[in-house]
C-alpha cells in the first residue's frame, strides 16, 4: 500500500516537469440524443442531450506522456415518437487515462498520444408512465484505450490547438437485470445473474471529441463536437444510445 | 458489412460487425507492429470506421400503420406474456384470427377494439391497453357479486364515528373486536401511523382487516403490514420472472420471506381478513400471505387474482400496453392468477341494506374464539 502511495506521489509531482501545458476545462455539452432501452419500451427514443464535465490534462515526464481526468454528468430527455410519453437518463461518469505521447508525427505541429483508460459510468434511465419497470439501472466499468491527435496552429494571431479524442472501452463489467426481471424481485434479494463480463461481443461503447481549443491570453476557449455510443445486448435485452453534441468549454 | 450494420436492424449485424473489427486490428498489428506507419495505414482507417458507425440509432422494428401495430402489439405479448402455458393460451391461433380482423384502412378506435379484444382471450385483470381514448381491459369482479357496501359498515357499525391514518379507516367495534378497512395498497402506509392504529386497538380480543374492493397497488406496503402480524421470519411465497422470448423461458422460482418488523408494534391475537372478488393484485398477495398464518382466517368471497406483477410496453403509435410478467406464488408454491379462496364462504344479502354478512360473519367467527377449519 506504501509503495502505491509512492508511486502516485512520484507520478503527480512530475505532472508538470514536462514541455506540455497543463490545462483543465470546464464543458457543457448540447445535442441531440436517442435511446433505446429494450427493458423500458422497444420504441426507440429521441431528444434533448446535456452535460457538464470536467477535464484535466496533465504532461509527465518531460512531455513524454500525459494523463488525463474527465468527470462529468449527462442527462437526456428524450420522446417517443408519438410525442406522449418522455424518458429521462441521468449518468454519471469518472474516466482517467495515460497516454504516451508522439511529437511532430509527420508535420512538426501533430502530436499523437495513444494510452489505456478506466472509466466508470454508471445512472438510471427513468420512464414516466411504466408500472413495475419505471426505471433502469445502468452501472459499466470499464478498461480501454484512448488516442488523441492534436495540432498546433494559428487563427490569426491567436493559437490554437485543433484535436480529436478516441475513448474506446474494450472490456469491462456490467449491470443489466434478466429479461423481464422485476427490481422489485432484486429488492427481495435475487441477486443472480446481475453482473456481466463486457467486451466487443456483448457491447460497444465510445465517446469520439473533435474540437478546437483557442488560447485567448491566460483563458482557453473550447469550441468542439461530442459523440457517444453505448451499445450492448446480453439477457435478450439491448440497449442502444447515441449523443452528439456541440461542445462549448472554459479553462479553470 | 459496414453498411449492414449502419442499417442497425440485428444484434448478428452487430456481432459479425465486432468480428470483422477484431480480425481487422489483428491483421493490422501483424503486418506492421512497431512501424510508424500503422498510424496512417490502419488506425486512421480504422477510426474513421468506427465514426460512421456512431451516427445510427437504433432503428424499430414495427411500422407505424395499423398493421404495425398490431403485429407489435402481438410481439409484445409473445415475448413477454407468462401465463400462456398456464392458462392453456393457443397464442398462434390467436393471432391467426384476430390478424384477419386487422387492415391498414381501419380507424383507431377500430384496431383498438380488435387489440382489446385479442388481450381479453388472456382472461387477465392486469393486462391492458391504453390509448388516449380509452382502456381496454378484463375486469372479472364486475362479473361477480360486489359483497362489499362502505355505507352499511359506515352507518350500521361505526356509527360515522373512526379514525384514519395513512388510507386506514380504523375503528373498535362492539363486543371489543378491532376493524381496519384498508382500500388501497397504493395508500403508503407509514410505520408510525401503524403503530398508532395498532396502539390504538391493541385491547381489543381480535382484530378485522377488511380489503375488500382494495384493487392493489404497491406489494412493499405488503410487506409493510404483514410484518406486523409475524413473529418470526416467514415464508411469503415465490417469485419468477421471464429469462427470455420462449413462452416457457421463466426462472427457477425465488423465495422470499418476510421478518417481523423490529422495534415496532405487532398484533398477535386471532385476526380475521375481509375478501371479495374486488382483492386484486396486491391485495391478492396480501390475502395469499395471510392466509399461512395460524391466528389468521379470511372471510368473504374468493379474492380476484392477479398474481403476475404487471410490466409496461409501447407500440409504435404510442398506445401503452401492461401485462402479467412475473408470476408470485403462494407459499405453498401455488400460482393464485384466478383468486385465493377463503376459508369461510359467503355473500352479502344485497336486499339488506342494515347488515354486513360477512362482517357479521368475522364477528361472530371471533367471539367464538376458533379459527375456521382450513
Amino acid at each position: 500500500m506504501t509503495r502505491k502511495l509512492l508511486i502516485l506521489l512520484v507520478v503527480f509531482t512530475a505532472l508538470n516537469a514536462g514541455g506540455q501545458e497543463a490545462q483543465s476545462v470546464l464543458m457543457l455539452d448540447a445535442g441531440y440524443a436517442s435511446v433505446h432501452d429494450s427493458y423500458l419500451t422497444p420504441i426507440t427514443y429521441d431528444g434533448v442531450d446535456l452535460a457538464l464535465s470536467v477535464e484535466a490534462v496533465r504532461p509527465m515526464r518531460q512531455g513524454q506522456w500525459l494523463w488525463q481526468l474527465n468527470v462529468g454528468a449527462d442527462y437526456n430527455f428524450v420522446e417517443n415518437p408519438s410525442k406522449n410519453n418522455d424518458l429521462h437518463k441521468l449518468m454519471g461518469d469518472i474516466a482517467f487515462d495515460m497516454q504516451r505521447c508522439w511529437k511532430g508525427v509527420f508535420n512538426p505541429k501533430l502530436n499523437l498520444s495513444a494510452g489505456p483508460m478506466a472509466q466508470l459510468r454508471a445512472g438510471i434511465v427513468y420512464d414516466e408512465v411504466n408500472s413495475n419497470n419505471p426505471v433502469t439501472v445502468r452501472a459499466h466499468a470499464n478498461v480501454g484505450a484512448t488516442g488523441m491527435a492534436w495540432f498546433n496552429t494559428r487563427l490569426g494571431r491567436k493559437p490554437i490547438t485543433l484535436r480529436y479524442q478516441l475513448q474506446l472501452p474494450v472490456a469491462g463489467v456490467f449491470f443489466a437485470p434478466e429479461y423481464d426481471e422485476s427490481y422489485y424481485e432484486i429488492y427481495l434479494g435475487n441477486h443472480k445473474n446481475l453482473a456481466h463480463l463486457g467486451w466487443w461481443g456483448n457491447r460497444l461503447d465510445m465517446t469520439n471529441y473533435l474540437g478546437a481549443d483557442l488560447k485567448m491570453g491566460k483563458t482557453t476557449l473550447r469550441l468542439g463536437y461530442r459523440n457517444r455510443l453505448e451499445h450492448w445486448t446480453v439477457n435478450h435485452l439491448h440497449v442502444h444510445d447515441v449523443s452528439h453534441s456541440l461542445v462549448l468549454g472554459l479553462s479553470l | 458489412m459496414l453498411s449492414r450494420f449502419i442499417s442497425c436492424g440485428a444484434d448478428a449485424n452487430y456481432a459479425d460487425f465486432t468480428n470483422w473489427l477484431l480480425k481487422f486490428a489483428k491483421f493490422a498489428l501483424k503486418k506492421e507492429r512497431g512501424s510508424h506507419s500503422i498510424y496512417c495505414t490502419y488506425c486512421l482507417p480504422f477510426i474513421c470506421l468506427l465514426l460512421c458507425c456512431v451516427g445510427c440509432a437504433e432503428k424499430d422494428e414495427f411500422e407505424h400503420d395499423q398493421v404495425g401495430n398490431f403485429e407489435a402489439l402481438w410481439s409484445i405479448m409473445d415475448e413477454h406474456y407468462s401465463f400462456f402455458d398456464y392458462k392453456q393460451v393457443d397464442w398462434n391461433a390467436v393471432h391467426q384470427r384476430y390478424r384477419a380482423l386487422v387492415s391498414n384502412e381501419m380507424t383507431d378506435r377500430e384496431l383498438f377494439d380488435v387489440c382489446g379484444d385479442m388481450l381479453k382471450e388472456l382472461r387477465d385483470g392486469h393486462t391492458n391497453l391504453i390509448a388516449s381514448h380509452d382502456v381496454s381491459r378484463y375486469w372479472i369482479w364486475e362479473q361477480w357479486p360486489v359483497n362489499y357496501d362502505e355505507r352499511i359498515i359506515d352507518e350500521h357499525y361505526l356509527n360515522f364515528d373512526y379514525k384514519m391514518a395513512s388510507g386506514i379507516k380504523y375503528q373498535i367495534l362492539p363486543g371489543n373486536f378491532g376493524y381496519m378497512y384498508y382500500g388501497s395498497f397504493s395508500s403508503n402506509i407509514g410505520e408510525g401511523n401503524l403503530d398508532l392504529i395498532l396502539s390504538y386497538l391493541s385491547t381489543a380480543d381480535g382484530l378485522i382487516i377488511d380489503v375488500r374492493n382494495n384493487g392493489g397497488g404497491l406489494l412493499t406496503n405488503v410487506e409493510t403490514l404483514v410484518s406486523r402480524f409475524i413473529k418470526e421470519k416467514t415464508l411469503a411465497g415465490y417469485i419468477r420472472h421471464k429469462t427470455g422470448p420462449g413462452h416457457n423461458d421463466l426462472s427457477e422460482p425465488y423465495a422470499y420471506y418476510f421478518e417481523p418488523t423490529k422495534n415496532h408494534i405487532h398484533y398477535l391475537k386471532p385476526v380475521v381478513v375481509l375478501a371479495n372478488r374486488g382483492s386484486f393484485s396486491a391485495t391478492n398477495n396480501f390475502v395469499s400471505i395471510m392466509k399461512s398464518l395460524g391466528q389468521v382466517t379470511i372471510v368473504g368471497d374468493t379474492t380476484g387474482g392477479g398474481c403476475g406483477l404487471p410490466f409496461t410496453s409501447e407500440l409504435p403509435n404510442g398506445w401503452r400496453v401492461r401485462f402479467s410478467s412475473c408470476p408470485i406464488m403462494d407459499a405453498q408454491g401455488r400460482l393464485t392468477e384466478f383468486g385465493v379462496a377463503p376459508d369461510v364462504r359467503i355473500d352479502m344479502d344485497d336486499t339488506d341494506r342494515t347488515h354486513d354478512a360477512i362482517l357479521d360473519a368475522a364477528i361472530g367467527l371471533l367471539a367464538a374464539g376458533t379459527n375456521a377449519p382450513r
